[in-house]
């Protein structure tokens, strides 16, 4: 406990950095172009939208060359559905989907959930494990933390603690029930916990 | 935990995700249990903790990156399309300069001709007499004004230049290896 609490000091800016760069009409007006406007202004799109993408895949899979994937992706079967994400009336639930959708593909061509007893020891060699709390090892705790979850609960965390949705938007883009949205991210929230809860006490 | 709370409500709750009336009865249990109460703590705290360490933005070369990526996806499968368009535009032009050439021109309708001279000789059983020499231009046009003659002289002479009635359009259909590429092209018929 004494370990989570300094984390939470140690960087109390939080929030979510994820999202679109452009409001609803500015979306619908960027498809419409997009539609009719070749390459260029596809790109607009990809700009307005590609922080949610990018940091929503980078988040689920835990790193930047395989979110950078996903994210191509992602942006290519977006190019495909031009034609009907303009109509789904929600264009940021349907690229949370697809986000996740693609996600889930690229995790069962490998292991995207390792056991809570196969975490590797993160801190560096010799480290002193309070310096090492306070640098990088606690960022990579906590990235790791995600790890430890199966794909559907990392997804549920992610999309309602980290991107900051709703449950009921939650359990759109996952194509679940609430009901099931709401028990996966409580168990994944206890899993997360107890993971670091346990790691910092084993290195101290 | 032993004291009957569940683990799940107080999870919810630490996330805000329980509605009022049950978030106001976990707050109740967790002020008078110590379980819960560091349960919860310990929750939010993990949960700013991830939110934190995921705050770090990302570097924007990673976008760049992702879009050259996709553009570049894109341009190269596009190419193709174009390819298939310029050979298609390619074939039918070649196809609509050589084909009324190459194939044989049949002799112009006579009732054409006759409708030149005033008289049907077909018709009337008149003599035939010299026909009017027959241009190319003429010869194509008979060729596609089958059914003229109906009108039995009443259609007016057709002078050579003017445009003879509406022709069928030649339409040719290409198909491409791609299965979402097919080119129709749909000529005005004026052939030569």
């Amino acid at each position: 406990m004494r370990a989570l609490a300094f984390l939470a000091m140690a960087n109390p800016a939080g929030g979510t950095d994820a999202g679109t760069n452009a409001g609803p009409d500015a979306s619908a007006r960027a498809i419409a172009a997009a539609r009719t406007g070749g390459l260029a202004a596809f790109e607009t799109l990809m700009r307005q939208h590609e922080r949610l993408v990018l940091v929503t895949a980078l988040r689920l899979l835990g790193n930047i060359e395989d979110a950078k994937d996903a994210s191509q992706e992602v942006f290519l079967r977006l190019y495909r559905n031009l034609g009907k994400v303009g109509a789904s009336g929600n264009f940021p639930a349907w690229l949370y989907r697809v986000t996740v959708n693609v996600c889930y593909d690229m995790g069962r061509k490998r292991a995207s959930s390792v056991p809570m007893e196969d975490v590797p020891n993160l801190a560096a060699p010799g480290a002193d494990p309070q310096e090492s709390a306070a640098g990088t090892e606690r960022q990579r705790v906590l990235h790791m933390s995600l790890r430890v979850l199966s794909a559907k609960e990392r997804a549920a965390l992610v999309l309602r603690d980290l991107e900051g949705l709703s449950t009921g938007e939650v359990a759109r883009a996952l194509g679940s029930s609430e009901a099931t949205v709401r028990s996966q991210i409580s168990q994944a929230r206890v899993k997360v916990k107890d993971f670091v809860e346990r790691y910092f006490r084993r290195r101290v | 935990m032993n004291c009957g709370e569940s683990e799940e409500r107080i999870a919810l709750h630490a996330g805000g995700d329980l509605p009022p009336r049950e978030a106001a009865a976990v707050d109740r249990h967790v002020a008078e249990c110590a379980a819960c109460q560091a349960l919860l703590s310990g929750l939010r705290q993990t949960a700013d903790a991830l939110r934190a360490a995921h705050s770090e933005p990302v570097d924007s070369a990673h976008y760049a990156a992702v879009r050259a990526r996709v553009l570049s996806e894109l341009s190269r499968r596009q190419r193709p399309r174009w390819a298939y368009a310029a050979l298609a535009a390619a074939a039918i032009l070649l196809l609509v300069g050589v084909w009324p050439r190459a194939t044989p021109r049949p002799q112009p309708q006579v009732p054409a001709v006759a409708a030149v001279r005033g008289a049907d000789p077909l018709v009337r059983g008149g003599p035939p007499g010299p026909l009017p020499r027959v241009t190319p231009e003429a010869a194509g046009r008979g060729r596609r004004t089958q059914g003229v003659p109906r009108t039995r002289g009443s259609a007016p002479p057709l002078q050579q230049g003017e445009p003879g009635p509406p022709a069928q359009p030649l339409v040719v259909k290409l198909i491409t290896d791609d299965p979402d590429v097919v080119i129709y092209w749909i000529s005005e018929g004026k052939g030569e």
